[in-house]
């Protein structure tokens, strides 16, 4: 299990993390969500030890991270870090050796894994003569090439083409598969959703959520409900009881219902107002969810 | 496939320094230099050697057969530093065309008591000098033979220097001189490498992966040693080169003199950079972009040049005031100390004396260099201040 626990940071009078606290199991994916600024980069750097926490710390195993266990933690920093003078295959392998395989070791490791990025034919040249989404293969694959027990990438996905996306995407699956918790953060809120087993929503430096998509999904369902009466007389909704319309265009009508409200009143209230063709709660997608967790101060916020 | 091991700080710190001789020896601009500066040594060299030949050389053709006579031009030619080489010639008329043909260049014409001189244009100065010379010591032990005195008491003249050791001295002081200024421009050099690959790291961000798997102090050590070897391999091979070249060409008189100034200057070499590389990789960790490294390395360059200057002040007066309080500061003692050694007697106690200081030097940069670099490498974006750097690896 690898647990980020009550993690708190400020940068002189600028509060960044306000008691972060998650936690990843073996063998799942984490996508870390949240706008510019929320503290998502600098809680991964707390991981790396690039940044001592003013308070919390991060554990694998049960055992807080020193730089022994962070020697067996992949990493992709959010600005790149690689020599532009130097050859993909000796850079790969020379990351490899900094994180403890001997010399035969790391030049197999890093064979394979440029193969495997469809870097083969580039083995040889500087990474400054690569393309911009060629040299974050290269940053991936020496973030792998140490088959590391652990990976916290950051915004690995940014700048990359459809098919690098795809590429990486399997890779990471691929790791996952093998046990290694994988910690990725990211804006492409589709792909998070796509890939990751569980989602973390961070906002102002705290966790406004944390669980798998369908947890966060179940919290916000029962409370939007779709009507769609294409011959529908205007503001046919309001008046409800219990009811709020959120959005109305040309007959298609999404409502947010208070705890309590009777969903059968309301499509009573549709049928008398015309033919209803479609009638359903709405599944929201992370990006929705995300909108919601970030927009809106919580509760817990608010007494906080 | 073995599994990854933990590894321990040599390992590390020699992994890093493996890196950073791989990608100096592969530089188009080390290659270059190095070049460069074997071919400014060896093409001085030669040019000491052919100033050095100045000797003048004379054939003199000899025609007519007068006992002594050529012994006697050869003696004259030996006092008057001419390389007289002496061609018997059958007669006039092989003479003039020996002359022509320039075979010789001038030729004696003995015939009984009378003698003439022929060359091309005109005798030069010492032809003529060397020709007279002899032919009037021969005709004047001829003269006093016939005069029946057949032994003459010629008193020698024994010759007394008051400074015998000044031409070694002076030679020893060019040698320290030369090294000085090697010195000078192999710190120079190499503290820029330190400098520009510090700042490397830090503008491509590398750094941090690096420090995911190392100590700031453990990579600082692992630059520092890597173009350490490199930097004495290449002080080595020049001295090597011009101490064996100096000596394969007969410059110097005495080797044993000009090895020991080499081997002090490698030594003070050894001391110098730790301490130059040291403050050079601290400086530049300071900033983020490659064109801010002239302002943070200027202090320590200046620095530098009055190190050499005062080393070259050092070579006319080693004894003065200035030249044996600068051999002892740290910093400046590296390139004092071995023109004074080379220029004069220095007491055993003040080398000591210096050697320890700089060491102690070299320590204190170190443990407070070693934390502001610390604190400085992942802050990016501008120029930190030392105090910031030194807060920020505290925070």
């Amino acid at each position: 299990m690898l647990e980020f626990d009550g993690l708190h940071k400020s940068f002189g009078d600028n509060g960044v993390l306000d008691g972060v606290t998650f936690s990843v199991t073996p063998g799942s994916m984490f996508g870390f969500c949240g706008s510019n600024g929320a503290g998502k980069t600098t809680s991964m750097r707390i991981a790396m030890g690039l940044v001592r926490p003013d308070a919390g710390e991060v554990r694998w195993h049960g055992r807080p991270l020193d730089q022994d266990v962070r020697r067996r933690i992949g990493y992709m920093p959010e600005e790149r870090g690689l020599y532009p003078k130097m050859k993909v295959g000796e850079q790969v392998s020379y990351f490899a050796r900094l994180h403890g395989l001997d010399g035969a070791a790391a030049t197999k490791a890093s064979d394979e894994w440029i193969e495997r990025l469809g870097l083969g034919a580039r083995r040889g040249d500087a990474v400054e003569k690569l393309s911009l989404g060629n040299q974050q293969r290269v940053q991936l694959a020496a973030a792998l090439v140490s088959r590391p027990e652990v990976l916290i990438l950051d915004e690995p996905f940014s700048g990359l083409d459809p098919i690098g996306v795809d590429s990486l995407a399997e890779a990471l699956l691929g790791q996952a598969r093998d046990g290694v918790p994988v910690v990725f953060s990211s804006h492409q809120l589709d792909l998070v959703e796509r890939l990751c087993d569980s989602v973390g929503i961070l906002a102002r430096g705290r966790m406004v959520a944390t669980g798998t998509v369908d947890e966060l999904r179940r919290r916000e369902t029962g409370r939007l409900l779709r009507v769609v009466v294409p011959d529908s007389a205007p503001e046919w909704a309001t008046g409800l009881t219990g009811v709020r319309v959120v959005s109305e265009r040309a007959g298609d009508t999404v409502l947010e219902l208070a705890d309590g409200a009777d969903d059968q009143a309301v499509l009573a209230a549709a049928l008398r107002t015309g033919r209803v063709t479609h009638f359903a709660w709405q599944q929201p997608s992370l990006t929705e969810l995300f909108r919601e967790a970030v927009a809106v101060p919580t509760a817990e916020e608010m007494a906080a | 496939m073995s599994e990854p091991r933990t590894l321990g700080t040599a390992a590390l710190v020699r992994l890093v320094a493996k890196r950073e001789i791989l990608a100096r020896i592969r530089d188009k601009n080390f290659i270059i230099s190095s070049i460069v500066i074997i071919v400014l040594l060896v093409g001085s060299l030669a040019l000491q050697v052919a100033l050095d030949s100045g000797t003048e050389e004379s054939r003199i053709g000899l025609v007519g057969d007068t006992p002594g006579l050529e012994q006697a031009l050869q003696a004259q030619g030996d006092a008057l530093d001419v390389d007289v080489t002496v061609v018997g010639l059958p007669d006039e008329g092989a003479a003039r065309t020996a002359i022509e043909d320039e075979d010789v260049d001038s030729a004696l014409v003995v015939d009984g008591g009378s003698y003439e001189l022929l060359v091309q244009e005109s005798a030069s100065g010492s032809l003529e000098a060397v020709v007279q010379g002899a032919v009037s010591q021969l005709s004047v032990a001829e003269q006093l033979a016939e005069a029946g005195i057949s032994e003459l008491d010629v008193p020698s003249v024994p010759v007394t220097a008051l400074d015998p050791d000044a031409d070694q001295n002076s030679q020893r002081v060019v040698a320290a001189v030369i090294g000085a200024g090697l010195l000078y421009g192999l710190l120079i050099l190499f503290g820029q490498f330190i400098a520009q690959g510090v700042v490397e790291e830090k503008s491509s961000r590398v750094v941090e992966l690096l420090l995911a798997t190392m100590k700031p102090w453990q990579l600082l050590t692992g630059k520092i040693l890597g173009l350490g070897v490199l930097g004495l391999a290449q002080i080595v091979v020049i001295a090597v080169v011009g101490v064996a070249g100096a000596i394969a060409f007969d410059i110097v008189d005495i080797p044993g003199d000009l090895i020991g100034t080499a081997v002090s200057v490698v030594l003070w070499f050894v001391l110098a950079y730790a301490f130059y590389a040291a403050i050079f990789a601290v400086a530049a960790s300071l900033v983020s972009r490659q064109e801010d490294l002239g302002t943070v390395l200027m202090p320590t360059t200046l620095v530098l040049v009055a190190a050499f200057v005062v080393g070259i002040q050092a070579s006319s007066d080693p004894g003065g005031t200035l030249a044996r309080v600068t051999s002892l500061v740290p910093g400046l003692s590296p390139l004092v100390m071995p023109v004074r050694q080379a220029a004069g007697e220095v007491p055993v106690w003040e080398v000591a004396l210096a050697v320890v200081l700089m060491l102690a030097a070299i320590g204190l940069i170190v443990r407070l260099g070693g934390r502001i670099y610390a604190g400085a490498l992942l802050r990016t974006g501008g120029k930190l201040k030392m105090r910031e750097a030194l807060a920020a690896e505290r925070a």
